[in-house]
């Protein structure tokens, strides 16, 4: 272990109190307990705020930020960072209010980025965890994307392939990938603030999927994010994911990139029959997001 | 203790000797080994010594023989190579009357807006709160001093024994009224009741009058930095201190000077217990508070007073666990018993009371705004207004004249800031506090203890104890029209009295069940007094 490794886990939470309460209790079992714990709360209704305020009162370690709107998870994750970044510590382990980690976790998270440092001198700008559904399957939202070398130190005792890009769901980042590349992008409000963020850090050098690291991820089903399952209930938050991508590609790639991606969206709404109306939605959050510019705030 | 306020020495030369030894003292202790010079000059102010420190070898120039010269006194280092320091230090002359009597000058509206003053003073108000809120809107939160722990593997010092008796350092703001000290004073008696020896500092230059409020004991030493240490010394003189004299606890009292010796502190001195006291958010950011929660990291406790600094600590800098809220209230054995409420609806006469510091803070020209719109109010509805002003300071003057010009002096009487203010408010209806800022005036509290409704702003903690239908904006007109319509519904409507007299009991009643200040810092100061001694 490296002489320096205050850890700070952060939790965005919004109105699911008995679940953030597993969160925690799901924390204080860790082998390696992170040495403060923040909950941002974005404005929550239900009794997060007495919960989590009796609770801070027992535990110096649990430090709670209670954020005055919903600023949604992007929002939320980003005043997180800020604030345990002002906190001092060294590693950053961020997470959902619905993912309860194993006991060994955080720790096993700990042990890979610094190994992998240690023995290969790159440094890996994050690491995560395998994330799992209630029923052990591999949870479809929270898988991470490969690069193209991703078994370049892959060996039998090592088992931690690159990626570039993961979710918010346990994920460990070091402070450094912090100062170099800023804070997540807190205007996207939701969807793919976690990939726009791990894919930025990952330009230093990309990050590791630790296997043996796993947590659970208790949603009400597993889905992955296609455009071929949007309905009304979930429309909203694909117009945010669409404005934020295109965002994100046209900054990447240019114009070139967006059409791909357009094409991309079009195919998979058409392929499952999204109605049109849903359709011309979708297109109009891509062309918002084409002039859609977020700032990237540093520390 | 080692001085009473300056007046106590007969003669000038008495005084001056005492000063020189007590800089000289400071100074000893932050140079223990070094060769001091040090150049004396009489004060022009009575406040402030004017320190200047020059490290290493030091030239006369004619600007230090002038006229003010009183000369130099040297002091041998513990060798002949000892490196030398020259301080240079002014003795503050010794007080006037009137100096003695009042710091603040008169209040006077600043220059382009005195015509506005003169023809609309709560035009001037307004343009006041607007230029504040605008302050406000513009403030940046305040950023943690971060506090790296440290690798286990490098050597971490230790507490060396001692056999003096086991000390606190407590840092005040000043001496004075209006600096929290109150608070201040209660916690000074509290640990020499807990078996400490007291050193008391002071961070800004003041005659500190209210230094012959000091408990009269051996154990008690106020030592004057903020006349002669520089800031940027402290630190230093603060470690030295610590070492030489046993201190295992340090409680900050809206003291920067103290809160800046904190890195030095952790640094060299890890085992010592720091907890601090904030009283009030205020200013445009947030004042000591937001200093405070700067810097938290630092802290071992934060002791506040009131939920809106638990709120405020909590939302800008995530500090639950270590905060503690203690009362600024005494525990009464038995409890005390609340008098009936004084007004009734209907009544053919209305006392209305104003208690406080006449300051911008309190806002005494809406006061008069109010009891002004108050008597038109009463003059509409047959009814006899007596209103009573209570308190001194830079806007005394400024109320006097308005009373003037607005006919008030045979309605509203002026009194000084001695009188006894329980018995006048056992004698009122209604209890003002249009303020600018409040913790939770404690005023409120004992106005509700001997009957008398307070009407307030709704500022800090006020909503605590103050229902919200007698909470008024903080807007200036605003203000002084819901005074009216508060006073009006209390007098016109029964049941909207009566509800308001129960909510003010209950919330005196939950407040007085919270701990005080004295239950959260005395064990604090008992472990420190037995810790110290093992």
């Amino acid at each position: 272990m490296p002489a320096l490794n205050k850890t700070a886990a952060i939790i965005v939470t919004f109105n699911r109190s008995p679940k953030l309460l597993k969160v925690l209790d799901a924390l204080n079992a860790q082998t390696r307990r992170p040495d403060i714990v923040l909950v941002v709360d974005n404005a929550s209704t239900d009794d997060t705020q007495t919960l989590m305020e009796a609770r801070a009162r027992e535990d110096e370690s649990l430090r709670y930020l209670r954020l005055p709107k919903n600023v949604g998870g992007a929002g939320g994750f980003h005043a997180g960072l800020k604030a345990a970044y002002g906190m001092g510590a060294h590693y950053f382990w961020i997470s959902d209010d619905d993912a309860y980690p194993e006991p060994a976790a955080i720790e096993k998270l700990l042990h890979a980025i610094i190994t992998f440092e240690e023995d290969h001198a790159w440094r890996p700008s994050f690491a995560c965890s395998r994330v799992e559904w209630i029923d052990g399957s591999l949870c479809e939202m929270n898988t991470p994307r490969p690069v193209w070398d991703w078994p370049r130190f892959v060996t039998a005792a090592q088992n931690w392939p690159l990626v570039d890009s993961a979710s918010f769901v346990s994920v460990l980042i070091p402070r450094w990938a912090v100062s170099e590349h800023g804070l997540p992008i807190p205007d996207y409000f939701i969807w793919f603030d976690d990939a726009e963020y791990t894919r930025r850090i990952a330009r230093s050098y990309p990050g590791i999927f630790v296997p043996e690291s796993v947590v659970m991820h208790d949603t009400p089903d597993n889905r992955g994010v296609n455009f071929g399952m949007i309905d009304d209930k979930s429309l909203w938050k694909f117009k945010y994911g669409a404005r934020n991508e295109t965002s994100f590609r046209r900054r990447e790639g240019g114009l070139v990139n967006v059409l791909a991606y357009a094409y991309g969206v079009r195919r998979q709404m058409k392929g499952a029959n999204i109605p049109k109306a849903h359709r011309r939605q979708i297109y109009g959050a891509i062309l918002k997001g084409l002039s859609f510019r977020p700032r990237i705030e540093r520390v | 203790m080692t001085s009473l306020t300056p007046s106590a020495f007969g003669t000038e030369s008495a005084y001056i000797d005492h000063e020189i030894s007590e800089a000289m003292a400071i100074y000893a202790r932050l140079y223990p080994t070094q060769s001091l010079r040090f150049l004396f000059y009489q004060g022009k102010d009575p406040i402030h010594g004017k320190p200047e420190i020059t490290e290493g070898a030091f030239t006369f120039r004619a600007q230090h023989l002038s006229p003010e010269y009183l000369g130099q006194v040297m002091r041998p280092g513990t060798h002949p190579d000892a490196p030398q320091i020259t301080i240079s230090l002014a003795i503050p002359r010794r007080p006037n009357p009137a100096e003695a009597q009042q710091t603040d000058a008169p209040w006077v509206p600043m220059r382009p807006l005195r015509r506005l003053f003169s023809v609309w003073p709560l035009g001037y108000e307004k343009i006041r709160y607007q230029a504040e809120m605008l302050r406000k809107k513009r403030r940046k939160p305040g950023r943690l001093n971060l506090r790296g722990q440290g690798w286990d593997h490098l050597p971490v010092p230790s507490r060396p024994a001692s056999d003096k008796k086991p000390a606190i350092l407590i840092g005040m703001h000043w001496l004075e009224v209006g600096g929290a000290e109150k608070l201040g004073f209660d916690t000074i008696r509290w640990a020499i009741e807990a078996g400490l020896r007291v050193f008391v500092a002071a961070s800004v230059p003041a005659l500190q009058r209210l230094q012959d409020k000091l408990p009269d004991s051996p154990d008690v030493t106020f030592l004057r930095l903020d006349r002669y240490l520089p800031h940027d010394k402290w630190p230093r003189f603060v470690a030295r201190l610590i070492e030489d004299e046993n201190i295992g606890l340090v409680h900050i009292h809206h003291c920067i000077p103290l809160y800046e010796s904190l890195p030095q502190i952790r640094a060299t001195m890890p085992w010592i217990k720091v907890i601090d006291s904030t009283h009030i958010v205020e200013y445009a950011d947030g004042g000591y508070p937001r200093t405070s929660g700067v810097w938290s990291e630092f802290i071992d406790m934060h002791h506040v007073i009131s939920r809106e600094l638990v709120d405020y600590y909590r939302d800008n800098f995530q500090v639950i666990g270590k905060l503690r809220l203690g009362r600024m209230l005494d525990r009464a054995e038995p409890a005390r018993e609340l008098l009936a409420m004084n007004m009734m609806p209907g009544q053919d006469h209305l006392r209305v009371t104003f208690v406080g510091r006449l300051y911008y803070q309190k806002r005494p020209v809406v006061v008069v705004e109010a009891l002004r719109a108050l008597d038109k109010w009463a003059m509409a509805n047959g009814v006899t207004l007596r209103g009573r002003i209570i308190g001194e300071g830079p806007f005394l003057n400024t109320v006097r004249t308005l009373l003037k010009r607005h006919g008030l002096t045979s309605k509203v009487e002026l009194l000084p800031a001695g009188s006894t203010v329980p018995q006048i408010m056992a004698d009122s209806d209604i209890l003002l506090l249009p303020s600018n800022n409040e913790g939770l005036a404690l005023v409120c509290y004992e106005a509700i203890e001997q009957g008398c409704i307070p009407i307030s702003t709704d500022v800090g903690s006020q909503s605590e104890i103050v229902p919200a239908d007698l909470l008024v904006p903080l807007e200036p007109a605003a203000c002084v029209k819901g005074i009216v319509t508060a006073v009006d519904r209390l007098w016109k409507d029964r049941d909207f009295c009566d509800r308001q007299k129960a909510e003010l009991q209950a919330a005196w009643t939950r407040i007085a069940a919270d701990p005080t200040a004295q239950e959260i810092l005395m064990p604090i100061y008992r472990d420190a007094a037995d810790t110290t001694q093992e």
